[in-house]
């Protein structure tokens, strides 16, 4: 016989999930109304009235021709590209994160969230100075004497590099809290019975590690096919995406009907991924559903265990040191440059020592202000998006109900809608948005745009609780509210850590949505050096970027100190 | 005290009244004093822009009215342009700063104002930069060369067609100036003009492959440090300064059929609330100190014809007969033809 579910259990799914809904409802329906109508315009007119009788014209157009088809796919492409190679890359990152004795782990996360540190304009032309003919790859192997590679920049490869760098920290986060869920007791079960370390990862951890994963595969996908800053300048206009022609059309050409088409039709493309992607890590995990036919999971023929057990450990290793130099490459390039007496950032190589990029990011012009309002917007977007995620992934994880599929589906829309078609929207609402106190505007569109990934990780989070510490907990008579105050948040702690951390980089960088809506009193940091970039850009940005880094650093162990960012029973 | 009462067809008379007064808001009498706690909010481009008119504009600006404030959108024009047109006749920006053709553009579509003398300086401008605003800095687009690479100097647009640079071109990313300019001039030199620009398209094709299609001065500067691309169309100011100061390879050429015009143009917009504040931004942006900066620090030529210029200064800007020089073109047919030829520019020449 089951207990009775106690009264008003019917009633917590629905309450943990209406914070969340309701503030994407007053902050991201409107701008997604917008585009959607938009996108049913017949023609653009910039100040035409955004009601109009429908028309498929717009659709029509994209679909019946082939250039739109064309860069469509390659941008779906582009972005698989990226997520699997992050996922190939972060995955020994998030081991070895894992793996590291606790007093390190501060300066590993530090490693990981370096490029969401850095600024996109800033960290792209790392990128640049790294694939360039003359750069740090082909110097480095030239002394080996092979002849450069002249044609890395402006490809496809180029622009895939420079999004798995940028995007790795979010799938490293996603795989690290479920990897440190598994328990020790499994891995000792698996040591006992002979498995090697390389079946350990591939039977075990792989597969239990399966949701986190998706979270990644998820993020990764969605944000790589929506990306286009570092498209434009790594691609050289030689790359097209989506992105691309969705600023073109909307920016350039005041086309918004067709930009708006173009960004649902991604959105739609990238929710279908998404059901893919959850498809496929269902029936890879059989154990989790717990209910229909038992599949077998994951299962790897004899001969390829064979053959990981020999190469896995070399490859593994190699993995891993390819994942921190592209990591930590690009920021040798920053710091050097902010060091560096050149007139423009662009430079290649050393000329002179100088203080003068410090000295006027901490002085001179309005870095300081910039700086202080980009930092209050984030920390207050870290806190509120934890505070709505958390109960929504406390309602996926345990308290489904009718149609909570569909509402998350919703939650998760933000992110499959390029960020430019946001801005473009909002341009239609800049009348009530400017009603609203500026950094109560900014605020409400940066926990949007952060709310799908505060979600995901959060929801994997709690998907890993262990449910007899509870049933413990409730023995003892611990009520509802002590449970999760003094056993599910303690548990999830690494999740909660690891999305406010997210939370606050997403916001503290984000440049693409913000840029439409900053206001004179309200230029976030991003947005003044993608200004200065418009024209041409000094190595202040890297001077604030070294600066950014070294503060993280000091952060984070610092509050290693004061919440540990592993699991308890992990250590 | 008996209520109000209006009836409907004397309320329309009214609104009819109030509709014919109105316009008197716009004449010279009716606009307001710049007083203390008054904010300007301007629309400019990052770097060395801001910092050249925060000192030689707003400095001076402060100077003459106390108590007035200053606030800066800082970004690139298409994103201004955007916002200017959303916020048609309820501007937050009161002067934004645009390219040329967008300013003129800008003006029909009745987000900015047409120029006034109500601007002292605007007495001083070339005529040229009296249309869609008040012109602040010419920075003619030309072609651009590793002079390394070249058997001989640059002196035509045709110049890029020479078998010499097959492959190592990088062309500008349409739109954009410096892809306009580009495209316009492939068909003025070679037969064609804005009317028949088919002309322009068949013969930058036949320039491919391209080594780039560059989408800034940036990223083009990296291109030549890098040794990517060896020629291309860029803005001639800012290059020098690249060339004087990063890679002295790099050669501006001056060809015979003219610089393609480029201009930024100040512009104050439909509705503001600080007419008479905004003009005099404007104004003191025209004024030789300004000018001056903008001369010296970054090689953008003035729009004023009363500025002394040092010696060694005037062969790096454009000045004078050269001003006359420089190719302009019908933007109103460029502009609305954009969206049909920036398509067929995605689809024939970058890609």
């Amino acid at each position: 016989l089951s207990p009775r579910p106690p009264a008003g259990a019917a009633l917590a799914g629905p309450l943990l999930a209406a914070p969340v809904t309701l503030w994407l409802l007053a902050a991201f329906a409107a701008p997604f109304a917008v585009v959607a109508l938009l996108s049913l315009h017949d023609y653009a007119d910039p100040f035409g009235p955004l009601l109009q009788p429908p028309a498929a014209t717009q659709f029509r157009t994209i679909l019946g021709d082939g250039f739109y088809l064309k860069v469509i796919a390659e941008t779906l492409a582009l972005g698989a590209g990226v997520t699997a190679l992050t996922a190939l890359l972060g995955y020994p990152l998030a081991l070895w994160l894992v793996r590291l004795p606790a007093r390190w782990r501060p300066l590993g996360f530090a490693v990981i969230l370096i490029p969401l540190l850095t600024n996109v304009v800033v960290r792209s032309l790392g990128i640049v100075l790294l694939l360039a003919p003359d750069g740090l790859i082909n110097q480095g192997l030239g002394l080996f004497g092979v002849p450069p590679f002249r044609q890395m920049l402006f490809t496809h490869g180029a622009v895939m590099i420079a999004l798995a760098q940028v995007f790795m920290p979010f799938m490293v986060l996603a795989l690290y809290d479920v990897l440190q869920a598994a328990s020790p007791r499994i891995r000792e079960a698996a040591e006992s019975l002979g498995a090697s370390g390389v079946r350990r990862v591939w039977l075990i951890e792989l597969p239990l590690s399966l949701p986190g994963l998706r979270a990644g595969v998820v993020i990764v996908f969605l944000m790589s096919s929506t990306a286009y800053v570092s498209a434009t300048l790594l691609g050289g206009k030689k790359v097209w995406t989506t992105g691309m022609l969705v600023w073109q059309e909307a920016l350039q050409n005041l086309n918004a009907p067709l930009a708006a088409a173009l960004a649902l039709v991604m959105t739609l493309a990238g929710v279908l991924a998404t059901l893919l992607v959850h498809a496929c890590v269902a029936r890879l995990t059989p154990w989790r559903s717990g209910s229909g036919p038992r599949s077998q999971g994951l299962t790897l023929p004899f001969w390829m265990l064979r053959l990981l057990d020999l190469i896995g450990p070399l490859l593994g290793r190699l993995l891993l040191a390819a994942a921190l130099l592209l990591l930590l490459l690009p920021l040798a390039l920053v710091v050097v440059q902010s060091f560096n007496d050149v007139p423009q950032a662009t430079v290649a190589g050393f000329r002179a020592f100088t203080w003068r990029w410090y000295e006027r990011a901490l002085f001179g012009g309005a870095y300081a202000p910039s700086f202080l309002v980009s930092l209050q917007l984030a920390l207050a977007t870290g806190a509120v998006a934890v505070a709505l995620a958390l109960p929504a992934a406390l309602a996926l994880a345990r308290h489904r109900f009718r149609g909570l599929s569909a509402l998350s589906a919703f939650w998760m829309l933000s992110l499959s809608l390029p960020h430019v078609a946001i801005g473009v929207g909002m341009l239609k609402l800049l009348q009530v948005f400017t009603l609203l106190p500026a950094f109560a505007g900014l605020l409400a569109v940066h926990v949007v745009l952060v709310l799908p990934f505060a979600i995901s990780l959060l929801h994997a989070s709690a998907e890993q609780l262990d449910r007899a510490q509870e049933d413990a907990a409730a023995s003892l008579g611990a009520s509802g509210w002590s449970r999760f105050r003094h056993v599910m948040l303690p548990g999830m702690a690494p999740g909660v850590a690891a999305t406010a951390l997210m939370s606050f980089l997403i916001s503290f960088g984000e440049v693409t949505v913000t840029s439409f809506l900053t206001t004179a009193r309200m230029t976030t940091l991003p947005v003044r050096i993608y200004a200065e970039a418009s024209f041409s850009l000094e190595p202040t940005a890297h001077a604030v970027s070294t600066l950014l880094i070294l503060a993280t650093v000091l952060i984070l162990a610092v509050l290693n100190r004061l919440v540990r960012l592993d699991r308890l029973y992990a250590r | 005290m008996p209520a109000m009462t209006i009836s409907r067809r004397h309320f329309n008379r009214l609104i009819l009244g109030a509709g014919a007064v109105a316009p008197l808001h716009f004449t010279r009498t009716a606009v307001a004093q710049p007083k203390p706690g008054d904010e300007l909010v301007v629309g400019v481009w990052g770097g060395a822009q801001e910092r050249i008119v925060r000192e030689h504009v707003e400095k001076p600006l402060l100077a003459k009215y106390p108590g007035v404030k200053i606030s800066y959108v800082l970004g690139g024009t298409p994103e201004r342009r955007a916002r200017a047109y959303a916020e048609r006749g309820r501007p937050s920006f009161d002067v934004i700063y645009l390219n040329i053709f967008e300013s003129r553009q800008a003006v029909r579509d009745g987000v900015t104002q047409a120029p006034t003398a109500a601007v002292e300086n605007f007495a001083h401008l070339y005529d040229v930069a009296k249309l869609g605003g008040y012109g602040v800095a010419f920075n003619p687009v030309t072609v651009v060369y590793d002079k390394r690479k070249a058997s001989k100097p640059v002196t035509s647009w045709k110049d890029i067609w020479n078998p010499e640079w097959k492959g190592r071109v990088a062309w500008p990313s349409y739109p954009g100036a410096q892809g306009t300019a580009g495209l316009l001039m492939s068909a003025k030199i070679w037969g064609g003009s804005e009317a028949n620009i088919d002309v322009g398209f068949q013969k930058i094709r036949e320039l491919k492959p391209f080594a780039a299609i560059q989408g800034s001065q940036d990223q083009l500067y990296g291109m030549f440090d890098q040794g990517v691309a060896d020629i291309s169309i860029e803005f001639g100011s800012f290059t020098r300064k690249y060339a004087e100061t990063r890679n002295p390879n790099i050669e501006i050429a001056n060809p015979v059929e003219g610089q393609a015009i480029a201009m930024n143009v100040a512009c104050i917009t439909v509705g503001t609330r600080n007419q008479k504040l905004a003009e005099e931004w404007v104004n003191l942006h025209l004024a030789p100190a300004c000018m001056m900066a903008y001369a010296s620090d970054i090689y953008y030529s003035p729009t004023v014809k009363n500025l002394v210029i040092p010696a060694d200064l005037r062969p790096k800007l454009v000045l004078g007969d050269d001003v006359a020089k420089l190719v302009d073109f019908d933007w109103d047919t460029v502009i609305r033809s954009q969206p049909a030829w920036s398509s067929r520019f995605n689809r024939e020449i970058a890609g």
